[in-house]
């Protein structure tokens, strides 16, 4: 009988658990950024980090520390639009909603319809509505105020991003699940009437889309990773035609007040590049702007007007925690800062 | 008189006398050596299979020392066994004597394998378990060898067995279980049936951030069907068997508990037919062992919910090898010479025009000698492989030709009961079909994967007259180079393998197995293992994985069994422990998943009705602390469940 007391005080002794840590951030946000990490697909691990300008602290879960849950699985976007925050969930299929200064949770809208995952990708606002592409084939209008989901507007297969330009939403349809025949289009919806007026054929794997200060709307397609390279093209958005492609690497996009970062990241040879390129003559200025050195796996590219500096987003090879690379405008490098797993997107508060 | 103690321990059950061919053979010549204890490696018993109502096979091996399983949760759900921190694929399973190949994963599910048909399971790296096994076998990183009822002779008096049995339990669980063997003379035929089945919808509490997230685990369903007989004949100095075995299983794959979104419902139907058949003949200086078995393997995946264009993945994935080769051994006053060949050939064929056609021709060759004298053994081996691939869609994998070495000193004193082993292999093992040709992710330029493992081991063996004690201990080094790991080279969707990785492991187990005569009605039984593994990362001196504990792999595992009988009752507390683990190969707080301890509680009575028939009532009750637990981070894994079980036996 003894041997059965021992038993159980080895039980429990391995049942003790270390205490949780507790999480401290302030009520309300600023001078700092929210990073948003994507996290590993079915790994329940995206995550939000703060970056205190102050100090140059970082806490990782901010999200968990706001709302006393995870954000879930693959966040894909977080956008601001008036007094909220936006993150859209991919794989947990959910779009949280926040309150912008103090980041507690407004609402979390679940993106599931009739028993299947709409996997919300990206965000657009315009007026009154939030449209968030999903990719299920749809582009999702959620009303700003009463945070429902007013309509589902059908457009091409995988719908990856969305920008407004000129009262029309451009929604590039990537396919991307279905490959290797991907999808080529963009699809154009009249923001007026919720239709989608046409799509235009612009290349294989439609990926991110920006809007320059004129109007036009830029687009990457991506190509097959192989034969077909990642090229920038450009669509005229009074006439929805494609006018325009670019023979540089190019995989995103980030408009640099009236000019674009343009970066570029090779998988296969895991080398980056950052240029500048002119909306306004239609030409690269710099193929490489930044020294990307300091960057490991580049993962995207910020640029924040009001502190005026540019964010480089390092995803350490996917499976290591990652970095935010902070840059001056003219391309000095500045400090990093160690965020979660995998950065794609930043909010910085001033 | 020390070996008859060690047997009147095996209570309070059945106690069974088959032996199979293989273990007839004369492995071991006479000497003092052979008289201590073979107990470097580690067998699972039959007695341990009836008395902790395992759900599975993979549930049998996770009390082996050094064994990690990785468990994607519920009946049937995928379970992989890695020995040592080799990698799942380094082990290669046997049953009853013939492997089991997988070339399409290189990993066999031992979720899918019944367990009610299992007389044992042994593992072992070094070398240890028969020389007359498939030379596959015998140069594998490590092996498991099962052994199983329907495959074994009857003892010489016998001349019907027969074992039926019933479970119920949490979650909508129903086995059934029957099979019989006559054998009047020289002739035996054998014959069996089982189906398991659960519905698998099991409630989970989760940590999600700093709340508790509480659900039921849905698409969890199971049920299977495996059926098969053996014919065989046994002479005196030759035996015979043939055999088939099927099994079909249809399932849901829950997945991983997504946060906010419970949308699984991916099926996977597997089919599998297995032929088998061996012969083997020996005398006073040799024994001969002939083999040939045949697998189809069929998989249908479908997932409805898949967002491409044709609305859903439906695929099939028709996966068959062929294997034969013999053995064979010479004994001499000093020496046992042993040497063999083996040839699989293998294909995989998938309905998706997008997916290669590989073809497999897989050679082995073995020869070795093992050496005797005084207290000295020394066993040597050197094998060979010649792997050659073809692709019928596509680019094929280069061939591969690999010569590997394997020496083992050991020393027996036979007064002090102490035995020490020293020991070294080089293996490795061939990248899978998935890992050479899987759409995107296949990368046919892979090379094999290298093992290196050193041991040394120690098996004490003190003789009291009521205790029957057995310490073993092990340290032990291993280093895998050219790792194969996915990493991302296409896109963040698009992941394919390469042979990166560089791991070495720096581990250390000990294992204690005491036998208590209380009293001539109270018994008692201890098994108790530990084992230790660093295994880190060496790929990249600048990665900021350098040197961290590679992904889930625990530094501490540990079971420990307890049991009581008295007369015919028993009682068996079973722990298994593994510590907390990451997801990735970085070590950050963030990656960090729980350690955990499972109790599971058995109670147990045998009727025993006239001389043949048993009759066996037992109700066990898995994780009694109702600990939420999870092998991979999100496949969390049941609570507090029970099983009762109705078994019958004659003979």
């Amino acid at each position: 009988m003894r041997l059965i007391s021992a038993v159980f005080i080895i039980v429990l002794l391995f049942s003790c658990k270390k205490e949780e840590p507790m999480l401290c951030v302030d009520e309300t946000l600023n001078s700092g950024m929210a990073v948003l990490c994507e996290g590993l697909f079915q790994q329940n691990n995206s995550s939000i980090s703060w970056v205190d300008f102050s100090d140059n602290s970082v806490t990782n879960e901010l999200f968990v520390a706001k709302t006393g849950r995870q954000l879930g699985d693959t966040g894909n976007d977080m956008k601001r639009y008036g007094g909220k925050v936006y993150v859209a969930v991919n794989i947990s299929s959910t779009i949280e909603v926040l309150d912008a200064n103090s980041f507690t949770s407004v609402k979390q809208i679940e993106m599931i319809d009739g028993g299947t995952a709409k996997q919300p990708r990206s965000i657009a606002f315009y007026g009154t509505n939030v449209y968030v592409a999903c990719f299920d084939g749809y582009v999702d209008v959620i009303d700003t105020t009463s945070l429902n989901v007013l309509q589902r507007i059908q457009v091409g297969t995988n719908p990856e991003d969305l920008a407004v330009s000129n009262g029309k939403l451009y929604v590039s349809n990537s396919g991307g699940l279905n490959g290797p025949v991907m999808d080529s289009t963009v699809s154009v919806i009249d923001l007026t009437t919720h239709t989608e007026l046409q799509k235009i054929v612009v290349g294989l794997n439609p990926g991110e889309i920006q809007v320059d200060q004129g109007g036009d709307v830029y687009v990457i397609t991506r190509g097959n990773y192989g034969s077909i390279p990642s090229r920038m093209k450009r669509i005229n958005t009074q006439l929805d035609v494609l006018e325009e492609e670019f023979s540089f690497d190019v995989s995103g996009i980030s408009p640099m007040n009236d000019k674009f970062l343009v970066s570029y990241y090779d998988y296969s040879t895991t080398q980056s590049s950052v240029g500048l390129f002119n909306p306004q003559s239609e030409t690269l200025e710099n193929a490489s702007y930044l020294d990307v050195s300091p960057v490991n796996t580049l993962y995207g590219v910020h640029y924040d007007i009001g502190k005026n500096k540019i964010f480089l987003l390092d995803a350490m090879g996917f499976t290591n925690t990652g970095y935010v690379r902070e840059y001056d405008v003219l391309g000095s490098y500045i400090i990093s800062y160690h965020v979660g797993l995998n950065p794609t997107e930043i909010l910085v508060y001033d | 008189m020390r070996c008859c103690l060690f047997i009147l321990f095996f209570i309070p059950a059945w106690v069974f006398s088959q032996k199979d061919t293989i273990q007839n053979i004369q492995e071991v010549r006479a000497s003092d050596f052979a008289r201590i204890p073979r107990k470097l490696n580690s067998s699972i018993t039959q007695e341990d299979i009836l008395e902790t109502n395992p759900t599975d096979v993979g549930d049998i091996i996770r009390k082996i020392s050094g064994a990690n399983i990785k468990s994607y949760g519920g009946l049937g759900g995928l379970k992989t066994v890695s020995m040592r921190s080799l990698g799942a694929s380094h082990t290669v399973l046997a049953m009853d004597g013939f492997s089991l190949p997988q070339l399409q994963t290189g990993q066999v599910n031992l979720g899918q394998m019944q367990v009610d048909n299992l007389l044992s399971v042994t593992a072992a790296n070094d070398n240890s378990l028969n020389t007359a096994l498939p030379v596959s076998m015998q140069v594998s990183g490590s092996s498991v060898l099962i052994r199983t009822f329907e495959n074994t002779f009857l003892a010489a008096e016998d001349t019907l067995a027969i074992r039926a049995n019933a479970k119920y339990g949490s979650f909508g669980r129903l086995d059934g279980y029957l099979a019989a063997k006559y054998q009047p003379g020289k002739l035996m035929v054998s014959l069996f049936a089982g189906s398991r089945q659960a519905q698998g919808r099991y409630p989970y509490s989760l940590k999600n951030g700093l709340q508790n997230l509480t659900g039921t685990r849905e698409n969890n369903d199971y049920r299977d069907f495996n059926w098969g007989t053996v014919l065989a004949a046994k002479f005196n100095r030759s035996s015979v068997r043939i055999g088939y075995r099927q099994k079909e299983i249809k399932q849901g794959l829950p997945g991983a508990v997504i946060f906010y979104n419970q949308t699984q419902d991916e099926r996977l139907t597997t089919d599998e037919k297995n032929a088998f058949m061996d012969y083997t003949i020996w005398g006073e200086r040799f024994s001969l062992r002939m083999h040939a078995s045949g697998l189809l393997h069929k998989l249908e995946y479908r997932d409805p919910d898949f967002l491409n264009g044709a609305g859903g993945i439906n695929t099939v994935y028709n996966n068959r090898s062929a294997n034969g080769g013999a053995t064979a051994r010479l004994f001499t006053e000093h020496f046992t010479f042993f040497g063999g060949i083996e040839q699989i050939a293998a294909d995989l064929t998938v309905d998706d025009s997008l997916f290669a056609a590989p073809v497999r021709f897989h050679n082995y060759g073995l020869l070795g000698a093992i050496f005797w004298w005084k207290r000295i053994k020394i066993k040597g081996q050197l094998s060979s492989q010649y792997v050659s691939e073809r692709n019928n869609n596509g680019e094929n994998a280069p061939d591969q030709f690999r010569i590997n070495p394997f020496l083992s000193i050991e020393l027996g004193k036979y007064r002090k009961h102490l035995r020490h082993q020293i020991w070294y292999k080089n293996t490795f093992r061939m990248p899978s079909f998935n890992e050479l040709y899987y759409n995107n992710v296949g990368n046919n330029a892979l090379l094999p994967e290298d093992a290196h493992q050193v041991n040394y081991g120690i098996s004490i063996v003190p003789v009291e007259r009521k205790l029957d004690l057995h310490i073993r201990s092990n340290v032990f080094y291993n280093e895998v180079r050219n790792k194969i790991v996915a990493i991302p080279t296409q896109n963040l969707f698009v992941w394919s393998m390469q042979n990166i990785g560089t791991v070495r492991v720096y581990g250390f187990d000990a294992m204690v197995d005491a036998k208590w005569n209380i009293t001539s009605y109270w018994k008692s039984v201890l098994t108790a293992n530990y084992t230790y593994q660093r295994t880190l990362d060496y790929t990249d001196e600048d990665s900021p994985t350098y040197r961290n504990q590679v992904a889930y792999i625990p530094l501490h595992t540990a079971n420990m069994d307890l049991a009581f009988y008295y007369k015919k009752t028993g009682l068996r507390v079973s722990n298994y422990f593994i510590s907390e683990r990451y997801t990735l190969n970085e070590n950050v707080p963030q990656n960090k998943i729980d350690g955990f301890i499972i109790t599971d509680v058995s109670i147990f009575h045998t009727f025993k009705i006239g001389e043949k028939h048993h009759l066996r009532a037992q109700g066990t009750v898995k994780n009694v602390f109702n600990n939420s637990y999870a092998y991979i981070r999100s496949f969390v894994m049941p609570g507090t469940n029970f099983l009762i079980s109705m078994s019958y036996a004659f003979n």
